[in-house]
């Protein structure tokens, strides 16, 4: 499309856009309420599956692996946790001895949950200190435990009479899980004397990774023998993120709705308009004006109209989000600020502009092709 | 070679009845480059629509169309606006500015839409038409004979081979309506064919030649003051005052005939001597 052709005819547009003020306004009104609409509307959607996929995104990434009692397996070896690395490849896999104890800081104690885990850094993330890369020397504490208790890395603490030192914090969990970080403590696998693992944990990066490790587990571990017993959420955090994409669709759809109506807001205009200036566009024709030149000029008012009305609806759409973050300490920034947003808002402006044009469409279509004769006769 | 000429042209609209109403039949008429000739006729005649075929804004049933010797009988859309563009002027009753463009775009108009910028010829024929200070004001701001002044200039701006003025002065009061007149005659000076369709006598007398429609059909033509060169064929000259200098005379030609003439009357007397002359 040549750019340059369409500058008289934007400029033109511009002019007829500015003779009826109050009417052009609402008509940009119009559409910025549709775009305003659809951004929001879909911001909001996209929002609440962001969030929702934060808060519960771990689960779909953990498959937890227990020992099958059912088939009389009390514990899994060292052969069991070998077989299952074999069958999940890339998956970090951390087994982990459980036991539970007092557990005792200078202020205070309580019972809390006690694992054995050589590689913590695998599975979990630290709020303060470090995890070591294998775990051989100090307590590692829940959010939770180092909460209650009151201790922090340095810390003494005493776990089932046995003293030790707290080298690291955990960050609190976000997750739903058979293994709670949060009330835990974890020691390392020398303090425990059992003589096979409790659970394993399958840590991988996303819910399709994980699946796919656990269809694997159920058919190389278990083939033979169901030895392990297999948790794993994925399937239902599929389920879940598929209700907020509806949820994203029907929210669009409601904004769209707005936008129709916007479009055909903006049909009536400029009908109203092109019959208004019936003459005028006749004279233009007599003039020698082409029909594709009226066409332009109408279609830039459109256009115009359009596009102002979506800036206008995108500005107040990141005004609006920007002042809701500011006064809802609940809704976390940086899901706001997540690029996808931007894409909802890109979309909107795209919607405004194209509605413009084609609620445009059929007036400038309909106006550039009347005969000069008949235009002039009125 | 006449700057435009009709053969034989017939045009019919479909009316309400079984028979089509014949707007146009078998019209001769052609016009000399800067030649003036004024159209006459009861309304319902066939005026404008004898207008609109020789502006390209109407196609004739039959018969055939010539714009400066070419054939433009049967065009496209667009072959039609782009000849109306090179070649044709508009000049009409209620002026038909635009009225966001100020004077010099209402100008330049019909070249808005191409490349280059026709401002400087806009400026200068509105210079000519006494409109130097006004150049910025919109068609609001200007007065009934300022805007049909602009308006033959944007007729002008791409020096037409035919004007065509559909009731020049009918909106205008007498003195400003000879001011236009007199603007026209500057126009055919230039060479520039004028075709004017009007009632107003003050018109004719302005005209070289006066026809006179009648339900479609050419009825009369008569030469009131034509130079040796604007003489066409079909025209009979009944040779008012001989001396065919009309183009180069300083004399308002209305001077010449002061008082001579009372409008219709004297068209319709012309006629009854002239008779057909196809």
């Amino acid at each position: 499309m040549n750019l340059r052709a369409w500058r008289p005819s934007v400029a033109m547009a511009a002019r007829n856009l500015r003779r009826n003020r109050v009417r052009t306004l609402l008509a940009v009104l119009g559409v910025a309420i549709g775009v305003f609409a659809v951004a929001t509307l879909g911001i909001f959607g996209n929002v609440l599956a962001l969030g929702a996929d934060d808060a519960i995104g771990d689960i779909g990434t953990q498959v937890v692996l227990s020992p099958n009692a059912d088939a009389g397996v009390e514990s899994l070896s060292e052969a069991d946790v070998a077989a299952i690395r074999r069958a999940v490849g890339e998956p970090a896999v951390v087994p982990l001895y459980t036991d539970g104890a007092i557990v005792a800081s200078a202020s205070d104690q309580q019972f809390a949950t006690v694992y054995g885990v050589e590689r913590p850094g695998a599975a979990f993330t630290a709020a303060e200190g470090s995890l070591p890369e294998r775990h051989r020397d100090g307590a590692i504490v829940g959010a939770g435990v180092a909460e209650d208790l009151d201790v922090s890395v340095g810390d003494r603490l005493e776990v089932a009479g046995g003293r030790t030192r707290v080298v690291a914090v955990l960050a609190e969990s976000q997750t739903f899980s058979p293994v709670a970080p949060d009330d835990a403590v974890f020691l390392p696998e020398s303090a425990f004397s059992a003589d096979g693992y409790s659970q394993v944990l399958v840590v991988s990066e996303s819910g399709t990774e994980a699946r796919t490790a656990a269809d694997a587990i159920r058919e190389s571990v278990n083939a033979r023998e169901q030895r392990v017993d297999v948790f794993e959420l994925a399937a239902v955090v599929d389920e879940i993120n598929e209700f907020f994409e509806l949820l994203g669709t029907f929210l669009l759809g409601l904004g769209g709705i707005s936008l129709v109506v916007a479009g055909v807001s903006i049909l009536n205009v400029m009908l109203m308009s092109t019959v208004e200036r019936r003459q005028e566009i006749g004279v233009m024709r007599a003039v020698g004006v082409t029909r594709r030149d009226v066409l332009r000029v109408l279609l830039a008012e459109a256009g115009l109209i359009g596009a102002l009305g979506a800036v206008l609806g995108t500005a107040s759409t990141v005004v609006v989000v920007a002042a809701l973050v500011a006064s809802t300490p609940a809704v976390d920034t940086a899901i706001v600020l997540d690029p996808t947003n931007g894409y909802y808002l890109l979309l909107a402006l795209g919607f405004g502009v194209g509605v413009g044009v084609v609620s445009g469409a059929y007036p400038a279509w309909k106006a550039a092709n009347e005969r000069p004769v008949e235009a002039l006769r009125s | 070679m006449y700057s435009v000429e009709l053969r034989g042209v017939r045009k019919q609209y479909p009316g309400g009845g079984a028979e089509p109403v014949v707007a146009l039949d078998d019209v001769d008429f052609a016009v000399e480059p800067g030649e003036f000739v004024a159209v006459v006729g009861p309304s319902g005649s066939g005026k404008s629509t004898l207008l609109n075929v020789l502006g390209l804004l109407d196609d004739p049933t039959a018969g055939r169309r010539l714009l400066s010797g070419t054939d433009v009988t049967s065009l496209s859309v667009a072959e039609r606006t782009t000849a109306r563009k090179d070649s044709i002027g508009f000049v009409f009753q209620d002026f038909h500015l635009l009225p966001t463009l100020t004077a010099v775009e209402n100008v330049t108009l019909p070249t808005a839409f191409d490349p280059g910028d026709a401002g400087d010829r806009a400026v200068d024929l509105l210079g000519r038409f006494g409109l130097g200070d006004r150049l910025d004001h919109e068609p609001a701001e200007l007065s009934g004979g300022q805007k049909q002044r602009v308006a033959i200039a944007r007729s002008l701006i791409n020096e037409p081979a035919v004007l065509l003025a559909d009731e020049p002065t009918g909106n205008l009061d007498t003195e400003t309506g000879e001011s236009i007149l007199a603007e026209f005659e500057r126009v055919k000076r230039e060479g520039v064919a004028v075709v004017a369709v009007t009632h107003d006598p003050l018109v004719e007398e302005f005209a070289d030649r006066v026809v006179e429609l009648t339900d479609g059909v050419l009825v009369g033509s008569s030469a009131r003051n034509v130079s040796e060169d604007a003489v066409g064929d079909g025209t009979v000259s009944d040779d008012v005052d001989g001396d065919g200098n009309a183009s180069g005379s300083e004399e308002p030609l209305r001077d010449l005939f002061g008082g001579s003439r009372d409008g219709d009357s004297g068209a319709d007397a012309d006629v009854a001597e002239e008779g057909e002359d196809r």
